[in-house]
């Protein structure tokens, strides 16, 4: 899965935009892969390194926006554990800024559309460098 | 033996045009474990449904993808249809190729939607069924306040076939409100009558809940009335504790005066000026009346109602010339651009001022000085009295019920509901909700919709006696849980307890009525004990390294 990007999509907010977004026929990267969660409390620091074991160029973790978690703490506990797997990936020498967390609430379709490409784009920039 | 994957690939009756489903069929029956794959332009309607049980019939998969539309709208649809089909909804998984493939790309996305398929059928081979059992709950309700809103609510539960106790820390129902009932806009003689006429309604005054724990169904209340102790069941609490108003200290020359009874100066409240404008004995009619608003909280909308009512009533009723300082008149309210309206109509005169008013008191009377924005000169008025700003509290003991409860409170001290838009009057705890004044800034409009949402929501809970639950939906491992007590106090839905197993060890138990499924606690536990059945980590990783295998 050389490339791709795994964005974990809480179910109560980025999920239902990324459908809107497909509703709304607006357009991203076809590397993107959406993987639903019921929470972004629920990635794991393990989830996100597998999919960098297996290939991939990015990983997002996307959750509701701050104060309007679904679960109350649900979006924090995933910065956190955001921020830890960006120490270890640095620790490892690879780049800690592959994995992002960001908030979206579930009506922000052109949101979800500007962070996967933002992202994409960002990755395929760093890539050209080297 | 290996698990029998069955997939339905549906074209959304030709909305998915990008996608060649014969090549994607083709390549999905290669995968190993699926033993048939069907395409349907319309696995939705009736007829696709039908067509889908007698599919499963024949074929016999003990797991089912459906390849179509986003999971919000097909995961309950496809999941019945499971169930007609004598498979159980958990061995279902949906591949969302058209929000999140078709419509989202041009040109042909046949590769992508193979792999989104690969990864729910990777997933779908890894999902365990769940035991359903209906768990008996108590129909009865415990309503704790006195006020309007908590008597309101128990008439209406009561109503519609539950018991209800009313556990109130005033002497008699209503206190607070005896004699300003048209202050606050409701009739609450007639409602005290009902609830004594109510067989179903059993009032406990004065009384005070002192512990309460349990979940939806199943709460085990202690309440004190006169230093005895009443332990009760209860299904539902409902919080309608309301709220109680403190007079802002208006600053004299650079000292705060707190106005109220024994102040210094004529400054009273709006409860105040509202029963001298009803009983009419006051000895000297106030010539000229200032009222203060919106200067120091923000969130005045009941505030503003009173300001407006009273300042009409005491121009109509007394002649006076009344003067409202304000930085804004908020008018969101009920009636309340009418009532604004009326106010000006009559001949009240508001003040638009930037900055609280300057006050100094001579002799009984009141000057009050402020700065005039449309006039952009200094504004000075004498008056008889003063209606000085309310901000509104919550009453005491609010915090010790929401400890109780574990519920959170707002930033100046009111119950945070969970979800102002879709869930106002419900709590992360299930089973708690709050009606009225102690949701913080609310009127008696609003009021009469909190109490009808409450009734709804605790009849969908409690009316069939039953909640029905999936067992162990979310379980601690008893081998690897070392009673660590990190997912107790990270769970956002206070589900978890520590509880004793039968070999005698201690382990986070988890409750599957009160869990709301979130896995967070699956996530942060140390000891990665805890499984967390459809989002469990080999699942999640499945999906993963399904990505891209093409």
């Amino acid at each position: 899965m050389k490339g791709r990007v795994i964005a974990f999509c809480c179910e109560h907010s980025a999920y239902p935009a990324a459908d809107l977004a497909g509703r709304l026929r607006l357009h991203y990267s076809e590397s993107l892969r959406i993987i639903r969660v019921p929470c972004a409390g629920r990635v794991d620091v393990i989830h996100m390194l597998k999919a960098f074991e297996k290939g991939a160029r990015a990983v997002l973790v996307l959750g509701c926006e701050d104060g309007a978690c679904h679960h109350i703490t649900g979006n924090t506990r995933a910065r956190e554990r955001v921020e830890q797997c960006q120490v270890l990936l640095d620790e490892a020498r690879l780049d800690g800024r592959s994995v992002a967390m960001h908030n979206i609430s579930p009506n922000a379709p052109q949101k979800f559309v500007r962070i996967a490409d933002e992202l994409v784009n960002a990755k395929e920039q760093s890539r050209e460098a080297i | 033996m290996d698990t029998k994957i069955a997939v339905f690939l549906c074209n959304c009756g030709g909305a998915i045009k990008n996608i060649d489903f014969e090549a994607t069929r083709e390549r999905i029956s290669k995968i190993p474990g699926v033993t048939s794959v069907d395409l349907s332009s319309g696995l939705c309607f009736e007829e696709g449904k039908r067509e889908m049980v007698s599919r499963i019939r024949e074929e016999h998969p003990d797991r089912v993808v459906v390849a179509g539309c986003a999971p919000e709208f097909s995961e309950c649809v496809f999941q019945q249809v499971l169930e007609t089909a004598g498979l159980s909804g958990r061995s279902f998984s949906a591949a969302n190729i058209r929000e999140q493939c078709s419509w989202v790309h041009d040109g042909d996305v046949t590769g992508k939607a193979v792999e989104l398929v690969k990864m729910a059928v990777s997933r779908v081979r890894l999902l365990r069924t769940l035991e359903k059992k209906e768990l008996p709950v108590s129909r009865e309700v415990l309503v704790v306040g006195g006020g309007f809103s908590a008597i309101g609510t128990a008439l209406r539960l009561s109503r519609i076939g539950l018991p209800v106790t009313i556990a109130a820390v005033e002497e008699v129902l209503g206190a607070t409100q005896d004699g300003v009932e048209s202050f606050y806009r409701c009739d609450i003689d007639t409602m005290k009558s009902a609830v004594e006429g109510d067989r179903n309604i059993e009032v406990l005054t004065p009384a005070r809940v002192t512990s309460a724990h349990g979940e939806a169904g199943d709460f085990a209340v202690t309440i004190e009335r006169e230093g005895e102790r009443i332990r009760r069941k209860y299904g539902a609490i409902v919080l309608a504790t309301g709220f109680t108003t403190e007079l802002s200290p208006v600053s004299v020359k650079g000292l705060p005066v707190v106005g109220g009874a024994g102040s210094p100066a004529n400054i009273v409240s709006q409860e105040q000026l509202f029963r001298m404008l009803d009983n009419g004995a006051t000895a000297r009619k106030p010539e000229t009346i200032a009222f203060l608003l919106d200067s120091c909280d923000e969130n005045s909308r009941f505030p503003t109602l009173a300001t407006l009512n009273n300042a009409i009533a005491a121009r109509v009723k007394w002649g006076s010339e009344v003067y409202v300082f304000c930085k804004d008149v908020k008018v969101d309210s009920e009636g309340a651009e009418k009532l604004y309206r009326e106010a000006r109509g009559c001949g009240v005169v508001f003040v638009k001022c930037d900055s609280a008013p300057r006050l100094a008191i001579d002799d009984g009377r009141i000057s009050i000085e402020a700065r005039d924005v449309f006039l952009g000169a200094d504004t000075i008025v004498d008056c008889d009295l003063l209606v000085a700003e309310e901000v509104l509290c919550p009453p005491e003991g609010t915090e010790a019920l929401a400890d109780m409860f574990n519920i959170r409170l707002d930033s100046r001290g009111f119950y945070q509901d969970e979800n102002v838009h879709l869930y106002p009057v419900g709590f992360e705890k299930r089973g708690v909700f709050c009606v009225g004044g102690c949701r913080g800034d609310l009127e008696a409009s609003r009021m009469a919709n909190d109490i009808h949402s409450v009734a709804m929501m605790i009849y969908g809970l409690l009316s069939s006696g039953v909640i029905e639950a999936e067992i162990e939906r979310v379980k601690a491992d008893t081998q690897k849980c070392v009673a660590c007590l990190t997912c107790i106090r990270v769970c956002p839905h206070s589900a978890i307890r520590l509880s004793r197993v039968d070999n005698g060890k201690e382990i986070a138990v988890i409750s599957d009525v009160a869990c709301d499924a979130c896995g967070i606690c699956a996530a942060i536990c140390p000891a990665k004990a805890i499984v967390f059945e459809g989002y469990r980590d080999d699942q999640v990783l499945a999906q993963i390294e399904a990505i891209g295998e093409s």
